[in-house]
């Protein structure tokens, strides 16, 4: 049996100042997490620092990789500082009130928000319905998931280079139109700037369909079998379930995959780069939003990283704006 | 309290935001002393001095993208340097050289971190020059001249900050610069193969004939206007930028307006293949196939054919490249430059001079390996090209251009990308018919010049 030993008597609110027995911790002791020995281990996680320790690495690198860049552009937008460093000056808004009166700005505009206008809702839904035909679990299923998400794991570049080869006045797609007596002469995909426009944007949905398939996978997993075969007893057809069981069903999903689609859309630079070359196509009328930033702002020789920066910001404004539209809308229909 | 405390985190990074941004503003290390592009440096590295100091340190060498082919040789020349040079090391590093290549260089320097020894090419150079980051060679080695074909020497300058016409590069090895076409697609055109034309619009002109012989068949050319300005405007004697290079005077020349209509001509004809307006410019794979006419102006390519379709290769004829009003060729060869912010210029200066002394330019362009031309005198004297054998295509390709680098120049007019992307927009629309020539010269003038004004 044990030998009693004589026990310090409770007091109520005593724990946090009973200094242990033996020797005082050590100052990493006292640093480190964990209770020390003596000390009530839940006061000492509640130590206010110790969540900011634990989320530091995070925040550095936010802090260092998104914030930092985000205010020094928002700096920067109000000088005339040149991609090669230098004295930078202040030009207060004379960068925003040059993008006003600037024709080649707003056509970028218009490209950047035309190609998220068609992007987004094609790629909110294209990639669902793919997901739904491959969602079963049918012998030879997994071969047709594989394809259909290859194209995500091919570099931009390839991809592009292929598309190139497709869509060339002597490429396969206008040499079946052809064989099909389909179209006379071939399609000009490649030299007229609306075709390269959306050719790009047909670029983007097929390199995107299998990724956000992947996503809509997960979610559908979440769908009750059992409404679709209550729905199904009821009379309700496969499209009718579609829209009215599956769709309500991976809403959270899709409003995802609408905000991920339309950043990633206003963003778009290497589709149109891949087709429509350094120019951004003839003329340079297929020039997205980022492709004007690099011409204006990156070039090392003529750049001014003060007006590509307002460009910048012009381009985070249109993209938050539409972003927060989007939630609206959608709030509003839920509600 | 917890709510104080919150507000006190987020001030105080709100505060190392801003004032990190306001570092990031004023560009470069700061401080008392010599400087280059912002960059502290030694005080021998700037100023009209000659350079001076034991040539003991370890520098570093880029190359662009030449380790994979060329690493034995490199590797060679490092030796010896070292070898003659005790105390000296040099570590090599080769750069895949993309199109990202003078974003990124441009990003070193402003690091302050540019290597001390820098293939560079032209753009990459007239940047670097333009910030201030490369050692005035003529200045910092009187001497530095002596071993180079004396018009490329002169003709390989660059513009400093404050204007002044300065040495910052050494001329390394270019391609050259040949007429390569299908003479058979020629013959049934009509061209005359046994006589090239002297000017850019007599080789115009015989691309309208296999237009017309072809009737899209196949084609002359390519369409991308992106390779051929200022190349062409160049060879003509068209200025395309004042004297100061701040602003463009290409629209003042009348040929301009003309070369431009020559070149909407052409497309509508079907000298070029319509899908190539705005995308690949390179005629290699349509000239193997036998679909182009005309291929690309260098014996490299003249090589590639030869490796890769022996039948058209066989068909293959090597012209002199229209001299036009220059009256000789003309093109940036391969730069190598010295940071001004090396901490060991005497080793880097001695370095680039034993990396493009005569007797390694020599080596190197008779490495098997490789169809690339030597700048200095001496390699150009050398029996390798001055009795070249043989009267295939590839030795054709070799002897013209070991002959007209006696007299070729590396004038080059320097166009930033989007100046260049600014102007080539605009013919493009000339050769869509959008636009009239004369408009496509005035407008693409008017936007280049919008670019070269917020340069300043």
């Amino acid at each position: 049996m044990a030998t009693e030993t004589a026990r310090p008597v409770p007091v109520p609110g005593a724990e946090r100042t009973t200094a242990a027995p033996g020797p005082a911790p050590s100052l990493l002791r006292r640093l480190l997490p964990g209770p020390a020995p003596g000390a009530n281990g839940a006061a000492l996680y509640r130590r206010w620092w110790l969540p900011w320790l634990w989320t530091a690495p995070a925040i550095g690198c936010a802090v260092v990789f998104g914030v930092f860049p985000f205010f020094n552009t928002l700096l920067l937008s109000f000088t005339d500082a040149k991609p090669l460093g230098g004295a930078a000056g202040f030009v207060g808004l004379d960068n925003y009130t040059r993008m006003l009166g600037d024709s080649d700005f707003w056509l970028a505009t218009r490209n950047s928000v035309l190609y998220a206008l068609i992007v987004v809702p094609l790629m909110v839904l294209l990639p669902l319905m793919l997901a739904v035909l491959v969602e079963k679990n049918l012998p030879g299923i997994g071969f047709f998931r594989s394809a259909f998400y290859t194209p995500v794991l091919a570099s931009s570049v390839v991809v592009g280079l292929s598309w190139q080869w497709l869509l060339a006045d002597d490429g396969l797609v206008n040499t079946w139109l052809q064989k099909a007596h389909l179209i006379r002469s071939a399609i000009p995909f490649l030299s007229d700037s609306w075709l390269i426009l959306l050719s790009a944007m047909g670029l983007t949905l097929w390199k995107g369909l299998g990724w956000y398939m992947v996503f809509y996978l997960a979610a559908l997993g979440n769908v009750p079998k059992e409404l679709h075969e209550a729905a199904a007893m009821d009379g309700a057809g496969a499209v009718r379930r579609f829209w009215h069981i599956t769709v309500p069903g991976v809403r959270q999903a899709m409003m995802l995959v609408g905000t991920l689609t339309g950043i990633g859309s206003l963003r778009v630079f290497t589709e149109i780069y891949m087709l429509g070359s350094s120019t951004g196509g003839p003329g340079g009328a297929d020039r997205t939003l980022p492709f004007y930033i690099r011409d204006v702002g990156l070039d090392p020789l003529t750049g001014n990283a003060g007006y590509g920066s307002a460009v910048s910001v012009a381009l985070f404004a249109l993209t938050l704006g539409l972003t927060l539209l989007a939630q609206r809308l959608t709030k509003e229909e839920e509600a | 309290m917890r709510a104080k405390r919150l507000t006190g985190s987020v001030a105080g990074v709100l505060v190392l935001v801003l004032t990190a941004a306001g570092c990031g503003l004023s560009g470069g290390s700061g401080g008392g002393g010599a400087t280059a592009g912002g960059c502290k440096v030694d005080q021998g590295n700037v100023g009209s001095g000659k350079l001076t100091g034991d040539v003991k340190g370890r520098i570093t060498f880029q190359t662009t993208n030449l380790k994979k082919d060329f690493g034995s040789f490199f590797n060679g020349v490092i030796k010896d340097f070292e070898k003659a040079h005790p105390g000296a090391t040099v570590k090599w590093i080769d750069d895949p050289g993309d199109n990202t290549f003078t974003t990124r260089t441009v990003a070193d320097a402003q690091a302050c971190t540019l290597p001390d020894v820098i293939n560079l090419n032209s753009e990459t150079a007239t940047a670097l020059t333009k910030a201030g980051y490369l050692l005035d060679l003529g200045v910092k080695d009187p001497d530095v001249a002596k071993p180079f074909v004396p018009a490329f020497w002169k003709s390989s300058t660059m513009t400093a900050s404050s204007g002044a016409t300065v040495h910052t590069v050494l001329p390394w090895y270019t391609g050259g610069i040949v007429l390569t076409y299908n003479t058979d697609l020629l013959k049934k055109a009509g061209v005359d193969t046994s006589k090239s034309p002297s000017s850019v619009f007599g080789l115009f002109a015989d691309y309208e004939k296999v237009a017309k012989a072809a009737k899209g068949a196949y084609y002359a050319t390519m369409a991308n206007p992106v390779w051929r300005i200022p190349a062409d405007w160049d060879q003509m004697n068209i200025k395309t930028l004042s004297d100061d290079g701040k602003s463009a005077v290409f629209a003042n020349d009348p040929r301009t307006v003309q070369w431009v209509a020559w070149m909407a001509k052409l497309y509508k004809e079907g000298a070029m293949p319509k899908d190539s307006l705005s995308s690949s410019n390179d005629p290699s794979t349509l000239y193997s196939q036998g679909k182009v006419a005309y291929g690309s102006t260098n014996p490299s390519f003249v090589r590639f054919v030869k490796q890769n379709s022996p039948s058209v290769y066989a068909k293959t004829g090597v012209g002199q490249q229209p001299f036009d009003s220059l009256g000789h060729t003309t093109g940036a060869p391969q730069y190598i430059s010295v940071a001004a912010t090396s901490d060991h210029a005497p080793v880097a200066l001695a370095f680039a001079e034993f990396l493009t002394d005569a007797e390694n330019q020599t080596a190197w362009c008779k490495d098997p390996n490789v169809v690339v031309f030597p700048t200095t005198t001496a390699s150009l004297d050398d029996p390798f090209f001055q009795n070249v054998t043989g009267n295939d295509p590839f030795s054709d390709a070799r002897k013209l251009v070991a002959e007209q680098l006696k007299t070729a120049t590396a004038y080059q007019t320097n166009l930033s990308p989007a100046v260049q992307n600014a102007i080539v927009a605009q013919v493009q629309l000339a050769m869509q018919g959008k636009k009239s020539a004369a408009q496509a010269v005035k407008d693409a003038q008017a936007k280049a010049n919008e670019l070269l004004k917020q340069a300043g």
